[in-house]
Parts: C-alpha cells; sequence; structure tokens
C-alpha cells in the first residue's frame, strides 16, 4: 500500500506539537469555564481589558502568545499553570518503536528519539490538583 | 461499488502519515489526492504564506493538525474544521491559522483532502466556491458521491467527539 509520511523534522515537529498544545488546552479550559459558569471570550478580554478580537486572535492561533499573556489568560479563567521540564521515559502500555532490522545481527537495539518534553497543563486554582501543586 | 481500497489502488488517493508520539496510536485515517500530496511535499519541504499569522510555521500548524486528527483527540469546530456549507454531501475543510485543506469524509473519521492553500489567498481570492464545486465534480466522476462520502453536516457526523 503507497502512503505519504509527511515529516517535517524532529525540533519542527515538537515545536508545532508544543504551541498546538497550550493553545488546545486553553480552547479546552475557556470551554470548560464557559460550561460551568457562563464565562466567555467577551467575559476575558473584560476581565483583561483588552478587546474581544485579540483574545479571539490568540486563542485560534492568529496572534503570538507570550508568557505573559498565557499567564493572563490563565489568571482572568481563574486558573493555574502546570509547568514543568521532564526527561521522556516509556510509560506502561505505549509503543514501542522498532529501529533496527529483525534479520539480527546482534542485540535488537531500542532507540528512544524523543528529545525532553514540555508539560503544560490548565487546573483551577481551587482544584485538589492545583493545591497539591502549591503545597509541593 | 468502489471501495476506499480500489480507490488506494487505482492511485486516486494515498494513506498520510506523520510521526505520532508512542504512546499515541492512530485512531482516524486521513488520505489524500496526488495534487494534495505534492502541494505537502513542498510544505514540509518550507513553502509557505507571504505574511504568516501563526507562531508556528505552515508546515508545523499542518503537522500539529494531522497528529491532532488521526490521534483521534478532540478537534475544534469552526476553528480547526468545518463543512464550507450545510448540504447533503458537504465538502469540509480543514484549518489551521495560516492554511486551508479543503476535502470531504469518506466515511467518519476518514477525511481525503484535495486541495490545500494559505487562508489570506483563499480570503483574497474568494476561493470556496470554487473548491466545493471542483470537489463535488470529482466525486461525481468517481462515482462516490452517496457510497464513499458523508451525508451529515455535524461535526458528530464526520467525527467521532
Amino acid at each position: 500500500m503507497t502512503y505519504f509520511h509527511f515529516d517535517i523534522g524532529e525540533r519542527a515537529r515538537h515545536a508545532g506539537r508544543f504551541i498546538g498544545r497550550v493553545r488546545g488546552e486553553l480552547l479546552r479550559a475557556l470551554s470548560e469555564r464557559k460550561s460551568e459558569i457562563g464565562f466567555s471570550q467577551q467575559g476575558l478580554a473584560q476581565k483583561l481589558d483588552t478587546e474581544r478580537a485579540l483574545i479571539n486572535r490568540q486563542l485560534s492561533g492568529e496572534a503570538n502568545l507570550t508568557l505573559r499573556s498565557l499567564a493572563d489568560l490563565a489568571w482572568a479563567m481563574d486558573m493555574e499553570i502546570s509547568f514543568e521540564l521532564k526527561k521522556p521515559h516509556p510509560e506502561a502500555g505505549q509503543n514501542q518503536p522498532m529501529t533496527t532490522s529483525t534479520v539480527g545481527y546482534g542485540q535488537i537495539k531500542y532507540i528512544n528519539g524523543a528529545a525532553k518534553r514540555v508539560s503544560m497543563l490548565a487546573v483551577p486554582a481551587n482544584s485538589e490538583l492545583g493545591q497539591s501543586k502549591k503545597s509541593a | 461499488m468502489t471501495t476506499i481500497e480500489e480507490l488506494v489502488e487505482a492511485n486516486v488517493i494515498s494513506r498520510i502519515q506523520v510521526e505520532m508520539h508512542p504512546r499515541d496510536q492512530g485512531l482516524r485515517l486521513l488520505y489524500g489526492t496526488p495534487d494534495f500530496i505534492a502541494w505537502l511535499g513542498e510544505l514540509a519541504k518550507g513553502s509557505g504564506p507571504e505574511r504568516r499569522l501563526g507562531e508556528a510555521t505552515a508546515a508545523e500548524q499542518v503537522d500539529d493538525l494531522f497528529n491532532t486528527f488521526l490521534s483521534g483527540q478532540p478537534l475544534v469546530y469552526m476553528k480547526q474544521f468545518r463543512s464550507i456549507r450545510a448540504e447533503k454531501n458537504a465538502v469540509w475543510e480543514l484549518k489551521t491559522p495560516d492554511v486551508r485543506i479543503f476535502g470531504w469524509f469518506l466515511k467518519k473519521d476518514c477525511f481525503v483532502g484535495v486541495f490545500g492553500n494559505w487562508a489570506d489567498v483563499i480570503k483574497d481570492h474568494d476561493l470556496y466556491r470554487g473548491y466545493r464545486i471542483a470537489i463535488r465534480r470529482m466525486r461525481r466522476e468517481l462515482g462516490v458521491d452517496e457510497t464513499l462520502c458523508v451525508q451529515g453536516v455535524t461535526p458528530g457526523d464526520v467525527l467521532s467527539l
């Protein structure tokens, strides 16, 4: 079966997916807040004393996010940012990519190509997770 | 009745894949026509719009979108996908800040890309109608309008959410 592998390189892949993940997390948090307390982009804009169009562009990825604007958005949604850098490690049940021939010249090697990962998760500031992070 | 396998066999469409995290599993399917795949090839080599809106490059945006799609993660309706017009056998659009991809859902969770272009070019030249008509014609010529095309237009009709 023919297939096309869309490969942009590991560095670009990490950058693009991290940026996408941060925006996805913001959208998810806003959606959660909207269903909980009816908080909207308009509400965010009012709380941050800015225009709704800018909030919309930031959330849709059409305007850059700075660390400051990310912190402001989280604050306005009453969410806490959890951020850590950690070494990648295999997780139970995950697939293990094979990188060597199975014909076998010596022992098969597993190469973990993933670089350092950044984990970012927005959690409500008053949640149990938020509390435990604070006390940690 | 034409099947997806027959379309692949005849080189009308080919499967598209991206590098996925070892913990992820492909839960959706993505295909492209030869022209669309040629466009993706240029994108991977670094082509992009004259003026970029997104923080990520156009290729990074598309890689992230494909990874999100293929690994079965939720896509945000209107921001990441939408139908061009609410109609039976709709043409659908996958979106990033700078890129638009037009095609249709062969089945639920199974998209085929036909055209890719920069968002600002599409808006400036109002290409939505042209792409929609071209894709509908292509489906008619392939004879898959009724068999390999999702009929509904709500997000839940095309994606497992």
